[in-house]
């Protein structure tokens, strides 16, 4: 490999040439065809690099919204992806009946446990798919979150994407590890992943499960109407009203 | 390109390029069902399908992040072709039938043409780049991928608890590894056509 030709290449992109040396360089590669194609190579090479790193974070948080968009259109012809499972009902019914409970007692303040539904986790990073992450999968949809929170840290350590700290925000909520949670979810809020919304909302049911039914509904206040599950945040004021 | 040659469906390049999700709802609303029943009619399943637009919705914020992409046909025609030519790709590698994939570009108008080969040729220099990248040793990797993602070297340098001249040093042999590797690729290319 010409090591000196490659450094000469960098300090030209650099800008740190003297005019005499840019001169000299420019001449260089009008005279050699096969170091100017060298450079246009080595150039190609930083747009490259540019792209994959300079622009991760952003690629991540569209692949996220991506998925969540693509599912919600491919769910309704597809029910492999829903995973309908009878306990679902039993699920649901039994929040119902929750729910119709709480209405007879309009003096309680509501609580967490009531509005607390955390959906399954469904990792499904094609190709390499982490072990780690995979028993985190497991554990979180056992609800061993106390399992699931260091393998989350693990995971985290390797690679960020917004769907792997939501969850994790997730297991510390349920494991009352409020700073820890708030400051995952506070951090998911000011991105621009798919997230955001639901961050926000599990700030707010922190703020409930610490009873805190003041600082929950100035956050509830902040969610925007789009939000997919926009009605239970409507619910939830209600009841703090 | 001239600016007045830019087709109005631009928008959606634009919308994918900034995660905007009403255009990326209303791209699956428009145009992914089409996708889907081709794929389906051609051994092909929702899942399969689901995954092809993915990667084409991927592969288009990549080009339209790299500034490369400037509409100058309607989107409709350009992203099913897209598709449609990377499932049968795909058939193509698993299968061993012979699928011709050209026949379907002369149907369509110049300008569709050309922007489907280039989006294709950028989404081939881009895997030609991630494999050359995956051969780099692990030093090189982090060193690379600290270097496009901080401000500048010396944040690297400290990052990686070495000199900046090192980093510097380093950086350029990277960048110069896989220049050296893809300009062998390339030869190796030319040759086998």
């Amino acid at each position: 490999m010409n090591e000196e030709m490659y450094i000469l290449f960098d300090q030209y992109l650099q800008n740190e040439m003297t005019i005499e040396e840019r001169t000299n360089f420019e001449r260089q590669l009008a005279e050699d065809e096969l170091m100017a194609s060298s450079f246009e190579a080595f150039k190609e090479m930083h747009f490259q690099l540019a792209n994959k790193f300079g622009i991760a974070q952003e690629r991540e948080a569209f692949k996220a919204n991506l998925k969540t968009i693509s599912e919600a259109n491919f769910k309704s012809a597809q029910p492999k992806v829903i995973q309908f499972k009878p306990w679902y009902f039993a699920a649901a019914a039994s929040v119902a009946v929750l729910f119709g409970l709480f209405f007879f007692n309009q003096n309680a303040d509501p609580n967490f446990e009531d509005f607390n539904h955390p959906e399954q986790a469904y990792f499904t990073e094609r190709g390499n798919l982490d072990a780690v992450l995979k028993q985190a999968e497991g554990a979180f949809n056992t609800k061993n979150y106390k399992t699931a929170i260091p393998l989350f840290e693990t995971v985290l350590k390797e690679k960020k994407t917004p769907e792997i700290q939501y969850f994790y925000g997730i297991a510390l909520l349920e494991e009352n590890q409020f700073a820890k949670a708030e400051t995952v979810f506070n951090e998911l809020k000011s991105g621009t992943s798919a997230y955001k919304e639901k961050a926000l909302w599990y700030l707010a049911l922190s703020k409930l499960k610490q009873k805190d039914y003041k600082a929950c509904k100035q956050i509830l206040e902040t969610i925007s109407q789009d939000y997919e599950n926009y009605d239970d945040v409507q619910e939830l004021l209600e009841e703090l009203d | 390109m001239e600016k007045s040659k830019i087709h109005p469906d631009q928008m959606y390049i634009e919308g994918l390029a900034s995660n905007n999700s009403a255009v990326i709802q209303s791209i699956y609303k428009k145009f992914v069902p089409k996708v889907v029943y081709f794929i389906k009619n051609n051994s092909g399943d929702e899942d399969q399908a689901q995954d092809v637009v993915q990667e084409v919705m991927i592969l288009l914020f990549n080009q339209a992040k790299a500034n490369t992409l400037q509409l100058t046909c309607p989107f409709d025609a350009y992203f099913f072709l897209l598709c449609k030519r990377r499932w049968l790709n795909e058939l193509k590698k698993t299968s061993n039938k012979g699928v011709t994939i050209n026949e379907d570009l002369v149907s369509v108008k110049e300008s569709t043409q050309e922007m489907i080969l280039q989006t294709e040729a950028f989404d081939e220099k881009q895997q030609l780049f991630d494999m050359m990248f995956q051969k780099l040793g692990d030093k090189c990797k982090e060193l690379l991928q600290w270097s496009f993602t901080l401000k500048s070297m010396e944040e690297v340098a400290e990052k990686l608890d070495v000199t900046y001249g090192y980093v510097r040093k380093k950086k350029s042999l990277c960048v110069g590894q896989l220049t050296q590797w893809i300009q062998e690729a390339q030869i190796y290319k030319s040759l086998k056509k």
